[in-house]
């Protein structure tokens, strides 16, 4: 069990010592029961900070948001950034780290471990609650507690929680400055990849069922790729709006980039954006989930990114986010890598 | 499509500069007769294939992709191949994951002295084609006026 004040009196001592420029955690958010992203700079701040089952962001995204906003400034990093880190997020700051997305000293990572449960899935969770908005949110061993307008739920953890936690293999995040919390690592909730293995049994034609309907649905708004902490790229390579443009840039130039996709939300559109999304991720995605919670029109997103995850550990024995030295699946091989589908 | 005209396969085919390409062209000079649906593209070596060329050609309105380098421990530039075949597989296993017939991409290791192994490649690739039809679930939709 995590006491909730040891991590605010860690963030308040580093931040009034200096160690830290910042400390990006969890505070009450303004949308009844979800936590939302705290930016914490002053060390009486540190007292708004929580950890309960709604803490589902993955803070990562706002490492590569610092360091973009540096970059903009022309500045570099003076102090580090404390991150309040789950298992999942320990390991997108480790991708970042692997991609020299910046240095280890420039992250003081403070891990919190999932132990037994992990976060809340709002969709699940709606049916318990009779209608009823919850207001609050807390662990109570592997049980979650919420509170309502009728009064307090008790609830399963298993019963509401998100599909990447119930199939989670990492709870606890290894690479950390400072961890709280129990290793609770091999708990085994659910069979990993559960979600992927069902839907996998389906026939092609089914399979192409599911996935043309819901292409046809997405909208691309790209909030999936706003949330992602590894979708950095400035230029992205389906979105023409985010090549740059100078004043210097001619007509014939902007007239000439190469357009793979158009922007519009048409089904062979969304087929490309969606799957060259799950390529990119591909190796570097730790199944955070952030990306189907983001979606507008819940798109299943998850399966891609889990297919591929699935492939790489199998096929390549591939760990994403494993250890910051670590290789990078695309960039690396082994003799042994199947090779029989190749004619 | 008139219905007298039979259904014609269309397939872009991605071939290594270094053997493929070469595979191919020595089909042609040693005249063996194969059929003419490839549409070859020469690149510096399947360790540049972007999946996005995959999905690219398929958007267009490819019925089927082939891809095709040097054989393992070939490869001009030492390890292109190797990662290819990762790339590759992951791009094949994500196609057929979404409920794409899995003939419609291939992938093939010619070298630049496999002329007859090249025609062979495609001709069970456009045999294997044949019977699936055209590709219409990854193809842009052009709206007509």
């Amino acid at each position: 069990m995590i006491n909730i004040q040891d991590i605010r009196d860690t963030a308040k001592d580093m931040l009034a010592k200096g160690e830290v420029r910042a400390v990006i955690g969890y505070r009450r958010g303004s949308r009844g029961m979800p936590a939302e992203p705290a930016f914490i700079t002053n060390p009486e701040q540190a007292e708004e900070l929580v950890w309960d089952p709604t803490c589902f962001h993955n803070l990562s995204l706002y490492l590569v948001e610092d360091r973009k906003f540096l970059a903009h400034l022309n500045k570099t990093s003076d102090a580090p950034i404390a991150i309040i880190a789950k298992g999942c997020d320990a390991r997108s700051i480790v991708v970042l780290l692997q991609e020299h997305y910046f240095k280890r000293e420039d992250v003081y990572i403070i891990g919190v471990s999932c132990e037994g449960t992990g976060v809340v899935d709002e969709r699940k969770l709606a049916p318990h609650l009779n209608g009823f908005q919850a207001t609050k949110a807390v662990f109570d061993g592997d049980d979650f507690v919420f509170t309502t307008a009728e009064g307090e739920k008790r609830l399963p953890a298993r019963e509401v929680m998100a599909d990447r936690c119930l199939e989670c293999r990492n709870p606890f995040p290894k690479e950390n400055n400072v961890v709280f919390g129990e290793d609770r690592t091999g708990r085994e909730l659910a069979e990993p990849f559960a979600a992927l293995a069902r839907f996998e049994a389906q026939g092609t034609g089914e399979r192409w069922d599911f996935w043309s309907h819901h292409f046809d649905r997405c909208i691309r708004c790209f909030a999936c790729r706003s949330v992602c902490p590894m979708c950095y790229c400035d230029e992205c390579v389906v979105d023409s709006i985010t090549f740059p443009v100078t004043p210097a840039t001619t007509a014939e130039e902007k007239a000439n980039r190469i357009r793979w996709i158009e922007r519009s939300a048409t089904r062979s559109e969304n087929i490309t954006y969606l799957m060259t999304r799950a390529m990119h991720l591909a190796g570097r995605c730790t199944d955070c989930g952030e990306c189907e919670r983001a979606c507008p029109v819940n798109v299943p997103i998850r399966l891609l990114n889990n297919k591929m995850e699935r492939e790489a550990r199998e096929k390549f024995g591939f760990e994403p986010g494993a250890s910051v030295g670590g290789p990078s699946l695309v960039a690396s091989f082994l003799d042994s890598d199947p090779g029989d589908f190749i004619r | 499509m008139s219905e007298q005209q039979a259904y014609e396969p269309k397939v872009v085919a991605f071939l290594c500069k270094w053997c493929s390409s070469a595979g191919s062209d020595l089909a042609g000079v040693s005249r063996i007769q194969y059929p003419p649906n490839a549409t070859p593209i020469t690149i510096p070596c399947t360790g540049a294939m972007s999946p996005m060329y995959i999905l690219s050609a398929f958007n267009k309105g490819a019925d089927g992709v082939l891809v095709s380098g040097c054989h393992i421990g070939d490869c001009h530039y030492i390890e292109g191949n190797y990662l290819a075949r990762r790339k590759m597989h992951l791009t094949m296993e994500l196609l057929k994951f979404i409920g794409v017939e899995p003939d419609r991409f291939r992938m093939s290791w010619v070298s630049a002295a496999e002329g007859a192994k090249f025609a062979r490649v495609v001709t069970d690739f456009i045999n294997d084609l044949e019977p699936l039809g055209p590709q219409d679930k990854l193809k842009k939709v052009v709206a007509n006026d």
